[in-house]
């Protein structure tokens, strides 16, 4: 299941969280310290990233193996990071990040950070029509901004 | 459409510029004071109240306490507009939810989707107990109406699922198996996406009501990845659905692999083709991404499958590709696959082959696949490879990350347990280990050292050598020294006659270290040094010289073991008490190694699980059998409440949309599902046993009928071997969709019945469709198999039958002589293997007795009427061969002798089996009777 949605950009500032999952600390913390573990990875290695670090936040995982792990991408100055848990692909993960970012692009036609800050509510509807309760509801790019549309 | 709130954007901007914190603190504050004054005078519009919620909710995003607008907040939810709704839905984490149930409630009973939509979408993202309890029967069924557009179920299986996560027991899980599986056939894939997620995560707590989706999910997996079915827009980078592909083949890894061959052949087919597909890599990086996504799970699926079958060969060499690839999310995966592969492969050789990249891997300069290669490399140690492979981690673990350390610690700690093939080796990495990376080593380590050494005699001089050779480096770790104070207290004096060991070196070299040690270990070694004044009075003087000092620290626990050891040490010599004390530690009882115990904590929530551990072989088995067990104790303490509360399950089944449902009888059985073999209670009702009755002696004809649908039967058998035909045919002007058929046989090893292919799902209006059967006897049986099935006609509906595939069907005829046949009546003798009836019979009209019908029965049921045996004309003596295919041949030999006067009739029936000759006069005696 997927328990965080965030967007940040480069210098580390959340432009989107949105948590699935309760947390024991506020959110506040949690942003920079998800932050510090991204961007300290150059771009050629890998989108996934094993985090034990974040239990302190959304407590332990019980079993063994099971950790948090932070699926990432960066475009131009924004990351998109996704904090799921063991029975997620990651790359599934990764082509819905890929999706959310279409989706994006379509509502705001090229969309940029300031999209981000000023719609944000907007960027709240497209990840609702996405992802529900964690969990994957639409892929289908066409269906997600038809969606939008209609309301 | 939010755009247009103007002083919103001006609101953002403002805080933007601000240049300072205090300055943003300030414009909010100022914010807030004017929004509260708005609320207080009232007669806001909605859309001034939705403007100001906005607000407040990005003061909240920021950060910022926010404590006004719940109530607004509320208030606005009940507002007919949809936007206005739908700001408030960002907003959670309040006490205030509790007031809106209802009003969700209202939303949810609404016509309007969007309305239905909004709702549910705040009920997944919210749920608290309260609203899961109130609510969740509406999400239900808004779920299975068939009215609810395809946007609104798919919110609302996974507004269930949320539900069901947060709190397992607010729904029946069991009892709607059905009802949500069938929405597995779906048209829609997105609506297919979401039911999956919620199979997935019920099938696991509920293996065998929700079994039917198997069948399902292989299905839907041929016609995506095989036939192309989908709609071109769900198609990612050209992969059709990875997402959906990605869960059916998780879905599939949680049951046991089908024993249905032809499920078998079209998952492997699917499987193939999976793997083929990825064979070559394109260019486009999405493209690779979902491939690969769908490919790995497929891999997963196929170790699941059958861990030494040709398929996993592929998959084998594949993964070796892939582990040396240039891109490192490829790599990563790989190796993450290569230990579920290691973790349930038996035989390990096809990744030994990789061992030197596996090791290179550690070395990687991402630390995601470091310690991906460090869990491969953990699964794949066997006794041959452990001492490379704890040689290598020892040699990494000075240089690994911090973060990975202890992990190592411990795995290389287990490792070197399990693997050992000498002790001494067990002694040296062991103790190697605590001195490279001692402040990761967890006590649990070191207590089993100690453990293992006292319990093996052999090992104890030469662990007391090692160690005090490691205690003799300039700095040593405090885990060392207290492994060192124990087994030098123990054993010490095993070695103390070899030059270098004399007691007063142990003494110095061990004492020389406690200054840098906590009080804990320093009182261990005032242990050590009691005992030591025991076997060396040779250095006595000096340790009473310690006690004396000790007497006088602070710490409380340093002082009383020093002022009793102290006056234990000074008691005259011919005393026997320090002996006693000092007596050697008898053996620990076995146990189980407290490592593993750390390694395999249990875990309790609700979420996806795993389906297999790192580690070897038979860590995964010994998880299965632990996972059977509860299986075992879930599914007894399922089924009984279900049968005992038959009551109340009837009255929430009202309340489902089974009112529409023509057949009474199967919608009771939906609810009291699943008796002790898993087989559903078979449909009643006089022309139901009638049409079965019928066509145990014939070989075709109609075996159910109702006004939405025909079930007929064609069968041909020979030997031990049988084809059946089943004509379901649709009697309705709409489509039956979501079509599933089952089988249920009480006892698979004496009757094994398997669909020719996987059934089609829909059954156009009016037409019908063939489904074939095959039928094989492996043994005798009496209980007929029973035949399932469930589909959407408006409502759900299931209809269990029984198949008319009986004993006698698998009878051959044999010709007998007049002698040959009274030789081998006598043979076979009396009870118990004659069974005998007598019963009436009905007469013709003409008074007559019925010989044609007598005939025929015999006949039918695949007797061979012997002719000119009897001389009584009436009388039929018949003869047959049952053919199975475990118990080879059983004759059985037959006399009818009806009475016109009496209007009765005398079976006989005698066999080498008694059961066989039972079972033939039950079966005949039916059709008779009538």
């Amino acid at each position: 299941m997927i328990h965080a949605v965030l967007i940040f950009n480069t210098s580390g500032v959340a432009r989107l969280t949105k948590f699935y999952t309760p947390l024991h600390q506020p959110s506040q913390t949690l942003i920079p310290k998800i932050f510090s573990l991204v961007c300290s990875r150059p771009a050629t290695l890998c989108n996934f990233l094993d985090a034990p670090e974040l239990e302190a936040f959304i407590g332990p995982k019980g079993e063994q193996d099971e950790r948090w792990r932070v699926v990432y991408r960066s475009y131009a100055t924004l990351y998109f990071v996704f904090v799921v848990d063991g029975a997620e692909s990651e790359l599934g993960i990764l082509d819905l990040i890929q999706v959310f970012v279409e989706s994006l692009d379509r509502a705001f036609e090229n969309v940029c950070e300031l999209d981000l800050v000023f719609q944000f509510d907007e960027v709240h509807h497209i990840l609702a029509e996405i992802i529900q309760g964690g969990l994957v509801l639409e892929t289908n790019v066409e269906e997600i901004d038809n969606s939008g549309v209609l309301q | 459409m939010a755009s247009n709130m103007r002083g919103l954007t001006q609101f953002i901007a403002d805080i933007r510029g601000a240049r300072v914190r205090e300055l943003e603190e300030k414009r909010i504050n100022k914010e807030m004071a004017n929004i509260r004054k708005k609320f207080k005078d009232g007669n806001l519009d909605g859309y001034q109240k939705k403007k100001y919620v906005a607000k407040i909710i990005f003061t909240y995003i920021l950060g910022y306490k926010v404590d006004v607008g719940h109530m607004e907040a509320v208030n606005l939810i009940s507002s007919p507009k949809y936007s206005e709704k739908q700001i408030l839905l960002m907003h959670e984490n309040s006490d205030f939810l509790r007031l809106v149930v209802n009003s969700i409630r209202k939303d949810l009973d609404g016509n309007n989707e969007v309305d239905n939509c909004l709702a549910l979408h705040a009920i997944a993202n919210v749920g608290g107990s309260e609203m899961a309890e109130a609510l969740v029967e509406d999400v239900h069924r808004l779920l299975i109406s068939p009215t609810s557009q395809s946007f609104v179920k798919k919110k609302a299986a996974l507004t269930l699922l949320r539900l069901y996560r947060k709190h397992p027991d607010v729904f029946p899980a069991a009892e709607w198996a059905l009802r949500i599986v069938s929405i597995m056939d779906d048209t829609d894939l997105g609506v297919v996406i979401c039911v999956t997620s919620l199979v997935m995560a019920l099938a696991q707590d509920h293996l065998a009501p929700y079994a039917v989706c198997y069948n399902k999910a292989v299905d839907r997996l041929h016609r995506l990845v095989i036939e192309h079915e989908y709609l071109a827009t769900y198609a990612y980078y050209k992969v059709p659905s990875p997402w959906l592909q990605v869960k059916l083949l998780r879905l599939l890894q949680y049951y046991p692999p089908s024993d249905d061959p032809n499920i078998r052949t079209v998952l492997h087919e699917v499987l193939q083709t999976i793997m083929n597909n990825s064979a070559e890599p394109s260019r486009n990086v999405q493209h690779n991404n979902a491939q690969h996504a769908v490919l790995f799970e497929a891999i997963g699926l196929a170790i699941h499958l059958d861990s030494s079958s040709p398929l996993v060969g592929t998959a084998a060499i594949l993964l070796a590709r892939f582990i040396s690839s240039k891109e490192t999310n490829v790599r990563y995966l790989g190796l993450d696959t290569m230990a579920h592969l290691a973790a349930r492969a038996d035989s390990l050789e096809p990744i030994k082959k990789q061992q030197n990249i596996i090791i290179l891997s550690l070395r990687d300069k991402d630390i995601s696949v470091r310690r991906r290669a460090l869990d491969l490399l953990y699964s794949m140690c066997d006794v041959d490879n452990s001492e490379l492979i704890v040689g290598e981690l020892l040699r990494y673990l000075r240089v690994a990350d911090y973060a990975l350390r202890e992990e190592m610690v411990l795995k290389i700690a287990i490792l070197t347990e399990k693997y050992a093939n000498s002790y001494k080796w067990y002694v040296d990495t062991i103790l190697q280990l605590i001195s490279a990376a001692g402040d990761h080593v967890g006590d649990e380590v070191w207590y089993r050292v100690v453990q293992i050494v006292t319990n093996t005699e052999d090992l104890q001089e030469y662990a007391a050598k090692v160690v005090f050779q490691h205690l003799k480096a300039p700095s040593t770790h405090e885990s060392l020294v207290k492994v060192a104070g124990y087994i030098l207290g123990e054993y010490g004096h095993l070695i103390a006659n070899e030059p270098g060991y004399s007691p007063i070196e142990q003494f110095r070299v061990l004492h020389g270290k406690s200054q840098f040690c906590v009080a804990s270990t320093r009182s261990l070694l005032l242990s050590t040094y009691i005992k030591w004044v025991n076997v060396f009075p040779e250095i006595k003087p000096q340790l009473l010289n310690i006690f004396e000092r000790y007497r006088h620290v602070l710490d409380s626990e340093l002082q009383q073991r020093a002022c009793e050891f102290y006056a234990l040490a000074s008691r005259p010599e011919e005393d026997e008490l320090l002996q006693n004390v000092c007596e050697e530690m008898p053996p620990f009882p076995p146990r189980v190694s407290a490592l593993l115990g750390r390694l395999n904590q249990k875990h309790g929530d609700t979420g996806d699980k795993r389906t297999w551990v790192h580690g070897g072989k038979e860590a995964n088995l010994d998880r299965e059998v632990t996972k059977k067990k509860t299986v075992l104790v879930e599914t007894n303490g399922g089924s009984a409440p279900a049968a005992s509360d038959g009551g109340d399950i009837l009255g929430s089944l009202a309340g489902l949309d089974l009112s529409g449902s023509i057949q009474s009888p199967t919608a009771k059985a939906g609810g009291g599902l699943f008796t002790e073999n898993g087989a559903p209670p078979v449909a009643v009702g006089p022309n139901v046993d009638r049409w079965f009755d019928k066509l145990t002696w014939n070989a075709e004809g109609i075996l159910y009928e109702d006004v939405q649908i025909q079930i007929g039967v064609k069968s041909r058998y020979q030997g031990h071997i049988g084809q059946l035909a089943i004509y379901l045919g649709n009697k309705v002007p709409s489509p039956l969709t979501s079509f599933t058929t089952s089988l249920h046989i009480s006892d698979p090893e004496a009757l094994s019945v398997t669909f020719a292919k996987i059934p089609p799902s829909t059954i156009a209006p009016r037409t019908q469709t063939q489904q074939l059967l095959h039928v094989e006897c492996k043994k005798m049986f009496t209980t007929p198999p029973v035949l399932s099935i469930s589909f959407l006609a408006g409502s759900h509906q299931t209809l269990s039958i029984r198949l008319p595939i009986v004993i006698t069907k698998f009878f051959e005829h044999v010709k007998l002589g007049s002698t040959d046949f009274f030789e081998r009546w006598k043979l076979i003798g009396g009870p118990p293997r004659e069974a005998q009836l007598v019963f009436p019979v009905e007469l013709t009209s003409a008074g007559q007795l019925d010989l044609v019908k007598h005939r025929q029965v015999v006949g039918g049921h695949r007797l061979n009427i012997l002719e000119d045996i009897d001389p009584n004309p009436s009388n039929i003596v018949a003869a047959a061969v049952l053919h199975t295919s475990a118990e080879g041949k059983v004759g059985c030999l037959l006399r009818l002798e009806p009475n016109r006067e009496a209007k009765l009739c005398r079976i006989t029936v005698r066999s080498t089996s008694e059961d066989v000759a039972a079972e033939v006069l039950k079966l005949l005696q039916k059709p008779l009777k009538d």
